[in-house]
């Protein structure tokens, strides 16, 4: 019982990194951009939330100040691929690159300090008593609630609910037939690859923040593109993300629990267990229920950059 | 209407390779410029960094050979990506891919003995079966089930990178110098032609020109061509698609592996954990930049080499790696978005009906 728990609450804390950095990359790809400079931007929030942490010690600074330069960040990659529509993936990268190079340059002296100010957790009362998931759901800090609840439920409605959803759905999935019925397609697209730029970054925040906490070189370690695998997992639904991200967190917690109980496994083995887990969650259901794939397929304008005068 | 406003920007699809270059080479200095801003914000003196990354690459002998030996794995790892752009397909998984196929080359080394020139061909073989057997599980999932092959090859360079840095730390650490973070001295090196460029770089030089050839010339190519064009006409004109794509999947794989057994037998001769060093990544990035065309990968290859080479240069220079990482990156955008520009071309309003429908 106290083992689950254990792995429950890791899990939960551990997924909220790859839910949040995910749900953004639903937003990007829901509006057709495919967006590979997550571990970057991630990076980027990372270093941001300690900087600023540093300077004024109060975690919600920090967080929003992540958000803001993954902003920044995401207006400049949408620039690049919505508005003079370069290659996606070469922007990607690209971003990755030069995140990941300047989150490292910026936070040098900072390296390896605890964070200032960190996210603490809130005791939900009666619920938190609860057995096994009492723990593990109702004591975290409160970004997880926002994580995993909030934001999911806000896109999901947004989405799914709202005209203003269906406009952006139809951006992703026809851009040239959004554009006849009249919707601004370059402004939808920039808008949503930037929001969810924003939130890749705070995914980053979230880490140094809540859940590492503090700055070093390498910290990010591959979550921006776990985040990426995610979505694809996730079928493009908001509440899937948060699912796959949930699921990961536990072979991740599994791992940890078996290095601290000192299993017979190297650890280096244990640390591929998520990458493995994630292959075999995309794998294994294609071959199981073929017919689940239908609900699940990726919008059609997915990676197209849209040329009205080419239509 | 005045006249400026009659001047439109219209946007051509295909265009010629003087403009994308001539566009390139303007996104190059553009980048430079900015980079040399930055440089110059940090402290550094950006003219004396230029002259001395000049100085340095292109106009020394070792400088050139450092480029060759350079190009070599990035050459292979562009056309790994670019073998399986063919097909409408995209291969993160180089880096992975590069990884196994230095390992399977290091196992051999270390345990099998034998006269060098017979165990180099089994390393060849090793190493080219090592990348194939790692794009496998992605490649049967994406024939049989459509599994979006970007994650999963993307995913495997993290188990390969572990798997890697797990030998080359423990089972395989080199007991007799005492380093912690790498293998022994794999006995058996590709022989050097030009100072310490190694003929692993004549392979590498080869491999595009043989595809590209294969591609253009035989059935096979055609019926690879057509698959990558439309698979549903390919189909219905009795190509066997999905074997297809399987041969092109692991021929990809295969190829990034052969960079990464000729990275262990030619350059650093020990398996270590970043032996990598990013080329699948940067595979990626030399593919789109030869925009598909295989021989096209090594002009590609060449820009990358130089920028990567400098970057080296520059940490000499007192810049961090981490610095030189941004700073390619930097580049890596300008030169994405000049790729779109060199598309555009000012028109008078009136013929833009014509020009659109041409271009549609």
């Amino acid at each position: 019982m106290e083992l689950i728990t254990g792995i429950l609450t890791t899990a939960v804390l551990a997924g909220g990194v790859l839910a949040l950095a995910a749900l953004g990359e639903v937003l990007a790809e829901r509006v057709g951009v495919f967006n590979l400079g997550v571990e970057g931007l991630m990076a980027l929030g990372g270093v941001t939330g300690i900087i600023a942490v540093t300077l004024y010690p109060n975690p919600f600074f920090g967080f929003v100040m992540a958000l803001l330069v993954g902003l920044g960040f995401g207006a400049l990659f949408a620039l690049a691929t919505v508005v003079f529509r370069a290659n996606q993936v070469l922007c990607g990268l690209a971003l990755t690159m030069l995140g990941s190079g300047l989150a490292v340059t910026i936070g040098k002296s900072y390296s390896g300090m605890p964070a200032k100010a960190t996210f603490e957790k809130i005791i939900v009362p009666y619920l938190s008593d609860l057995p096994i998931v009492g723990r593990a759901f109702f004591s975290q800090n409160i970004l997880v609630y926002l994580i995993y609840l909030i934001i999911p439920a806000v896109i999901s409605f947004m989405l799914f609910r709202t005209r203003h959803g269906m406009n952006v759905r139809a951006v992703g999935e026809n851009p040239a037939a959004a554009d006849s019925a009249g919707i601004p397609v370059t402004l939808i697209r920039f808008c949503y690859v930037t929001i969810g730029a924003a939130l890749g970054a705070g995914a980053g925040a979230y880490l140094t923040l809540a859940f590492v906490p503090s700055w070093s070189d390498g910290v990010v370690a591959g979550r921006g593109w776990i985040a990426v695998a995610l979505v694809i997992f996730a079928g493009y639904r908001p509440f899937g993300a948060v699912f796959g991200a949930l699921l990961f967190g536990v072979i991740t917690a599994i791992g940890y629990v078996g290095q601290a109980r000192n299993w017979p496994i190297s650890p280096t083995f244990l640390s591929m267990l998520p990458y493995l887990g994630t292959m075999l969650a995309m794998i294994l259901p294609v071959f199981l229920w073929r017919r689940l794939r239908l609900g699940f397929t990726a919008p059609a304008g997915l990676g197209v950059p849209f040329f009205r005068d080419e239509r | 209407m005045s006249g400026l406003q009659s001047l439109r920007l219209v946007r051509v699809s295909a265009v010629s390779g003087r403009r994308i270059l001539a566009a390139r080479v303007i996104s190059f200095i553009a980048a430079l410029a900015v980079g040399a801003v930055v440089l110059a914000a940090c402290g550094f003196d950006p003219l004396h960094l230029g002259t001395q990354i000049l100085k340095k690459s292109l106009g020394s002998r070792f400088g050139l050979e450092d480029l060759g030996l350079l190009l070599t794995p990035l050459i292979l790892t562009g056309l790994a990506v670019t073998v399986m752009m063919k097909i409408g397909l995209w291969n993160i998984g180089a880096d992975g891919q590069f990884y196994i196929g230095a390992f399977a080359a290091t196992a051999i080394g270390l345990f099998v003995k034998g006269p060098e020139p017979a165990m180099l061909v089994l390393c060849f073989i090793a190493g080219a079966a090592g990348g194939a057997l790692w794009i496998l599980v992605p490649t049967l999932a994406r024939a049989y089930g459509k599994v979006d092959e970007i994650i999963t090859t993307l995913l495997l360079n993290f188990v390969a990178l572990l798997l890697v840095y797990y030998v080359a730390t423990g089972p395989w650490r080199d007991r007799t110098t005492g380093t912690v973070a790498s293998t022994g001295r794999v006995p058996y090196e590709m022989p050097d032609f030009f100072g310490s460029l190694h003929w692993g770089f004549v392979i590498a030089l080869i491999a595009p020109v043989l595809f590209g050839l294969l591609l253009r010339y035989t059935k096979w190519g055609y019926e690879i061509r057509l698959t990558g064009a439309n698979p549903e006409a390919a189909h219905y004109a009795g190509i066997p698609v999905r074997r297809r794509m399987i041969t092109i999947m692991l021929l990809s794989g295969a190829i990034a592996g052969l960079a990464g057994m000729l990275e262990v037998t030619g350059t650093v001769h020990r398996l270590q954990g970043g032996i990598s060093n990013n080329y699948g990544y940067l595979g990626v990035m030399v593919a789109v930049l030869a925009r598909g065309s295989p021989v096209g990968v090594i002009a590609g290859a060449a820009l990358m080499a130089i920028i990567l080479n400098a970057g080296i240069i520059l940490q000499t220079q007192g810049l961090t790696t981490a610095a030189v990482l941004a700073l390619t990156g930097l580049i890596m955008m300008f030169t994405a978005v000049a790729d779109q520009f060199a598309h555009y071309r000012l028109v008078r309003a009136l013929p833009v009906p014509a020009a659109s429908a041409a271009a549609g």
